[in-house]
């Protein structure tokens, strides 16, 4: 019964991490940019909810709706403000993760000194659990995580296959210069991408405040799960971003069945450290030229 | 007051050790470790267990301690050797991640999140070092024997070939060099220098726990190298120096509460990488223009 637990949870948490790493992963395979703020547009997304929420007591639409407004100004300034002007002269890796890195940094303190450095939860109807046996139990908020990662990634497919936006950055993941050449703007297709990728972050963001909660580091884990799924999953493809966020959610959950919790995290990680090791390519990549 | 800036002075060498140490793989060979802090904590429950079981000894101590984070450094070394950019990036991040995990449950070690306690004081050739003073001297010339190391190996045939390596890995290996030994070395040395850092550290304190060798302390590292300069010798120790300062002077500031101070620093110094990144990536030392 205690796996049949953990296999929902695991479940639950998969969807979460599904969410966000398909967005960083659109983000990464398009534009080639180490969106490390990722995580820093997660959490904005999550406690800018639960500011509206639970401490205005504004309704639920309105939460949401300013929690995706907030993701998707911060994740085009981002583009717009410190990725392009640093590719402009210092196009390398290192520049862009720096910068991107200062900036969760500060967004990490700020969110401390605004929000308070605790445990923040949003309690719906939807987050208590009932026994469906012995042993057993189960929130609506899992079943709405998984249906809602559903809905986001069937949306998004029809975005990506059937849409010329959607089209055109799959193709800006293969070559900026032939996209060029076809008269697109790369800058304003990148742009596109961190407005969808951020997007993408909202629900998840949402769901984890309402049922593990938030605090101010909620960004780097979201971040490094994101980071993980897209490398195991394979860099370019956002279905493996998406079985891989799911496969890491079931492992750390379903290895606190003979480990210490406290272990779940590390779990992960090693699963990341010996794709890298041994398939840097990952599930569904193709193989990378580096 | 005399005790208080030989605290300030001792925390700074520590620190400038772990600053100089990342800059060698980061600056000089291209090697994104966010895992430094790992061996900064080798260094520390190495000296510690050696501290409290072995004998008090500082040259012991800090032999052992380079040795074991020396040998445990291949496990950077291995994903290293294979990939580059982001993905080594992640691939120390999960090392990071596994080993302070470790650290917080291998409680037979490192005694879990409790840490341990009472490592009593160092002997340098049978000399007690107890006070402040004697201590912030071992601590200097420590700093001063590392950047040593750093600078020679820099300047030698080895540090030209690291650099060649960073520039372009299929060129340095076109010219004959041996890219696997020479990064691994370079990964070894920067990690068993930055475990003498952890070996002071673990004197100093007479305490070690997992809380300082999170990956918080990586980025605190990472941002002494980044504001000063990589691929400098000074720049580093500059980075260490601001960034271990600046707390002190946030403190005198009348308008910020005392429980904030954390944050400030943290906003200041990711500012501060934010703006260096687009204006003047080679640091404050590094040379304008030049990426290092």
């Amino acid at each position: 019964m205690l796996a049949l637990q953990l296999l929902l949870n695991g479940l639950q948490a998969g969807a979460i991490y599904a969410l966000t790493a398909v967005g960083f992963s659109l983000i990464f395979g398009a534009t080639r940019i180490f969106h490390f703020a990722h995580g820093s547009t997660f959490a904005i997304a999550g406690y800018v909810f639960y500011w509206v929420f639970a401490v205005r007591q504004l309704p639920l639409a309105v939460a949401v709706g300013a929690s995706a407004l907030a993701a998707l100004a911060f994740g085009t300034a981002m583009d717009r403000f410190i990725y392009r002007p640093v590719q402009q002269h210092q196009g390398s890796f290192f520049t862009v993760f720096i910068a991107s890195f200062g900036v969760s940094i500060v967004v990490q303190a700020l969110i401390g000194m605004v929000m308070g450095r605790t445990f923040v939860t949003v309690s719906t109807p939807l987050s208590a659990s009932t026994m469906l046996a012995e042993g057993l139990y189960v929130a609506p908020m899992a079943g709405l995580a998984v249906v809602t990662a559903l809905v986001f990634f069937a949306c998004l497919g029809w975005v990506l296959v059937r849409t010329d936006i959607g089209v055109a950055l799959r193709a800006l993941s293969h070559s900026h210069a032939l996209v060029r050449a076809y008269g697109l703007d790369p800058q304003v297709l990148s742009r596109h991408a961190f407005a969808i990728g951020s997007l993408l972050a909202v629900p998840a963001a949402v769901i984890t405040a309402c049922t593990s909660g938030l605090n101010p580091s909620i960004g780097n884990h979201a971040m490094l799960i994101s980071l993980a799924a897209t490398i195991v999953g394979g860099v370019g493809s956002l279905k493996g971003a998406a079985c891989a966020g799911m496969i890491l959610g079931l492992a750390e959950n379903l290895s606190s069945w003979k480990l210490p919790t406290e272990w779940s995290e590390a779990v992960s990680f090693v699963v990341l450290f010996l794709f890298i090791i041994f398939r840097p390519s990952g599930l569904f990549g193709v193989e990378q030229k580096r | 007051m005399a005790a208080y800036l030989t605290n300030i002075g001792t925390l700074i060498c520590i620190n400038a050790i772990l600053a100089m140490t990342l800059n060698f793989i980061l600056g000089y060979a291209g090697i994104f470790s966010v895992a430094h802090a790992l061996f900064f904590g080798i260094g520390a429950y190495t000296t510690a267990n050696v501290a409290l079981h072995l004998t008090h000894s500082f040259p012991i101590a800090v032999v052992l301690s380079m040795a074991v984070a020396g040998l445990l450094s291949l496990t950077l070394a291995l994903p290293a050797l294979r990939v580059r950019g982001e993905y080594f990036v992640a691939a120390s991040l999960g090392l990071q991640v596994l080993g302070q995990t470790l650290f917080s449950e291998w409680k037979a070690v490192t005694g879990g999140m409790g840490g341990i306690t009472g490592i009593p004081a160092a002997s340098v050739f049978g000399l007690e070092v107890v006070d402040r003073l004697p201590f912030f001297l071992l601590s200097l010339v420590m700093l001063a024997a590392v950047a040593a190391a750093i600078a020679a190996i820099v300047r030698s045939s080895f540090g030209r070939s690291l650099k060649a390596i960073r520039d372009s890995e299929s060129a340095a290996s076109a010219f004959g060099k041996d890219v696997t030994a020479i990064k691994t070395m370079a990964v070894v040395v920067s990690s068993s220098l930055a475990a003498v850092g952890g070996t002071l550290y673990a004197f100093y304190i007479s305490f070690v726990n997992v809380e300082s060798f999170t990956f918080d302390t990586t980025v605190l590292v990472t941002a002494m190298v980044i504001i000063g300069g990589t691929g400098t010798l000074v720049g580093p120790l500059v980075g260490a120096v601001i960034l271990m300062v600046l707390p002190v002077a946030l403190s005198y500031t009348p308008f910020i509460p005392q429980t904030e101070i954390g944050s400030v620093q943290q906003i200041l110094y990711g500012c501060a990488m934010v703006l260096l990144m687009l204006y003047r990536p080679s640091g404050l030392v590094g040379a304008p223009g030049g990426r290092a």
